[in-house]
């Protein structure tokens, strides 16, 4: 096996250790960073650059970033993420973001997927195709 | 104003209405073409990836935490960090009669410079090959225009048919001398106003190609009035791994739709070997394993999957492919010419002997065969050529051994004889097809003995000068031999008065 692909390996298996249940579990973490910090791996480097990538993405995936503009009531907010909970089938924890430059309207980023309904989103499907 | 008002509030509506889903991922890392993107938790197989700046790409790789894509276009303004979406969309390309005499790339993008095109229908690039039920065997003929094809390797509609031969030994000459041998049949076909007449039309798909070759191409295309009747598919060799990947896919979707619209198409993919390196590129940057001489181990199916769309269907028209291989020092054992050789019904194997000794095309009638062509060829040509390429390998193998002993039998001699005019009889120039009825009485003069007088240094001129003659006296006679497709009695006595008057003033 190459090293890359050993590193990548490695973390994939740390990472499962740092779930507790499925979700994330922030003692977790600390520990495997000690234990890589004590066994320093071949690549250590990389494996936690392999780490934190898979991090960042279980982090996004439990994750609705509600980025809006203008009055929103937290009801919304509650009601978006309680929708997205069920759509995906696991909580989701509800992070609302300002983002005036959005005009008015919505976005919600769970993981890789993005829900957009704002003004600016639809100026810019209103420009015509060059 | 009232109505300017409704226009405005149904705009709002429409925006209100649309929420938008879109699968995004990031750009981790991008070399040579290809994109590795983190994220993109959606992506399909071979679904089109879209980049910033409108930049295309082709997720191949879906690993479990992150996706290899291939980008078609420029590269160099994508970078690390920059986000990615999936479309849902398989890349598809225009098909359409729009496209005849158009040079497009690999996404069907006009690159002659004569203005957009204006296509009507897209078809996906990838698509499943027509199964078995839908499949007619193949029985309508195919005319290269090359006595020794024609006569001796016959072609049917939608059989594929391989042209494998080393560098320069006239690969890319016989596919466009096809090319153009379709347009002239299309030309008196179509004038002919023959309800039943099927055109055939052609697409040239060149991969890996210099830019002058495939001007080149272009260039004879033209001048022999073809290129209205063929699509050419460009992908040269400075264009990126990708591009060269995917455009016999995109050929081949143009001809599928011909072929799904009850008409004939003919796709030439030049060459198959540069396509499968270009292949072989893309997957040692997407670090999947490779095999025998560095390829991937699907590279068999890279080409079975592109050739088996080849067919003639029940009920609709078909695609017959002609895919060409270049091999090294005549090597047909190396891995991509074995692969292709045992996906197509066929070869024209061309040699470089052959070729340096004045024999052109160079096609060796012993290694050429054609699996299925037979059942399509016309009876005329079968009448007159049926026992040619026995008689022309046993005058290869017979002039094998002459080399060695000086004294040979009257028969030995009369055999050697006879061999040697029908080589000097099926020379052809290039871009120079010749009409199947000619080409009967070509070979109809020659199985009556017409040129046994001559030296043999004259057989191919007294040919030229027969076929001339037939041309400008005899039109009719050739018109009857292209309708009915057979030399019946009354044929063959026409056949004999005319050839005995060509005789009279054709003087060696
Ligand atoms: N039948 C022919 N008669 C004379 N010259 C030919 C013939 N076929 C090919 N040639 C010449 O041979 C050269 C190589 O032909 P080409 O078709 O480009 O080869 P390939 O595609 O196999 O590399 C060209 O210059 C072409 O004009
Ligand atoms: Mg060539």
């Amino acid at each position: 096996m190459s090293s890359a692909r050993k590193s990548a390996e490695l973390a994939r298996q740390l990472f499962a250790l740092t779930l507790d249940q499925g979700r994330l579990a922030p003692e977790r973490v600390a520990a495997v960073l000690q234990w890589v910090e004590k066994h320093r791996p071949d690549n250590a480097s990389a494996v936690l650059r392999a780490l934190k990538r898979l991090v960042e993405a279980e982090v996004a995936r439990s994750q609705a970033v509600i980025e809006y503009a203008g009055e929103v009531s937290p009801a919304v907010f509650a009601e978006v993420t309680a929708t997205l909970s069920r759509h995906y089938g696991r909580p989701l924890e509800s992070v609302p973001v300002a983002r005036p430059e959005l005009i008015a309207g919505l976005r919600v980023r769970v993981g890789c997927d993005i829900y957009e309904n704002t003004v600016v989103s639809q100026l810019a499907a209103l420009k015509p195709v060059s | 104003m009232s109505t300017v008002l409704e226009q405005i509030e149904q705009q709002i509506a429409r925006l209100q209405a649309g929420t938008v889903k879109k699968n995004v991922g990031t750009i981790r890392a991008i070399a040579d073409g290809v994109a590795l993107c983190d994220g993109l938790s959606e992506a399909k197989y071979n679904e089109m990836i879209e980049f910033p700046g409108g930049v295309m790409g082709i997720a191949l790789n879906l690993a479990e935490d992150d996706v290899g894509c291939v980008v078609l276009g420029d590269v160099s303004k994508l970078k690390q960090g920059d986000e990615v979406k999936t479309t849902g969309r398989l890349l598809s390309v225009p098909v359409g009669k729009a496209l005849l005499g158009r040079v497009v790339d690999t996404l069907g993008n006009p690159v002659d410079g004569k203005g957009p095109i204006d296509a009507k229908e897209y078809y996906p690039v990838e698509r499943i090959a027509p199964g078995i039920i839908v499949r007619k065997s193949v029985s309508q003929p195919l005319f290269t225009g090359i006595m020794a094809i024609d006569s001796m390797i016959p072609i049917g509609r939608g059989q594929r048919e391989l042209i494998i031969g080393d560098r320069g030994t006239g690969k890319t000459t016989i596919a466009v001398d096809t090319i153009i041998n379709q347009a002239k049949i299309n030309r008196v076909g179509l004038a002919s106003g023959d309800k039943n007449f099927r055109p055939v039309y052609s697409i040239y798909v060149a991969v890996g190609q210099k830019n002058s070759n495939i001007v080149r191409t272009i260039g004879a295309l033209e001048a022999a009035g073809a290129l209205e009747f063929t699509i050419i598919v460009a992908a040269p060799a400075a264009d990126n791994p990708a591009n060269q990947y995917l455009a016999p896919y995109s050929g081949a979707a143009m001809g599928e739709w011909f072929m799904e619209n009850g008409m004939d198409a003919l796709i030439i993919y030049d060459d198959l070997s540069k396509h499968a390196v270009a292949y072989r590129q893309i997957s040692l940057v997407l670090k999947r394993p490779s095999g025998r001489e560095a390829y991937p181990g699907d590279v068999f199916y890279l080409h079975s999957r592109l050739l088996e769309r080849a067919a003639r269907l029940e009920g609709k028209g078909s695609l017959t492919a002609l895919p060409i291989i270049e091999t090294l020092a005549g090597d047909v054992s190396a891995y991509i010419p074995t692969n292709v050789i045992s996906i197509t019904d066929g070869q024209i194997f061309l040699e470089t002997d052959l070729f340096n000794q004045g024999v052109r095309p160079a096609v060796s009638v012993g290694l050429s065969v054609s699996r299925v062509g037979s059942a399509a060829q016309i009876k005329a040509t079968k009448q007159v050529g049926g026992k040619l390429k026995g008689e022309l390998a046993q005058f290869r193998e017979l002039a094998a051994f002459a080399q060695f002993g000086s004294d040979l039998d009257a028969k030995t001699k009369a055999q050697l004889d006879r061999g040697s005019r029908i080589v000097e009889l099926f020379k052809q120039p290039a871009g120079n097809p010749i009409p199947i009825e000619q080409q009967a009485a070509t070979l109809w003069a020659m199985q009556k003995g017409y040129y046994d007088a001559l030296p043999l240094g004259k057989v191919n001129a007294a040919a030229v000068s027969l076929r001339e003659f037939f041309v400008t006296r005899k039109d009719a006679l050739l018109t009857a031999i292209r309708t009915k497709a057979a030399l019946d009695a009354d044929i063959e006595s026409q056949l004999k008065t005319a050839c005995d008057e060509w005789k009279s003033t054709f003087n060696a």
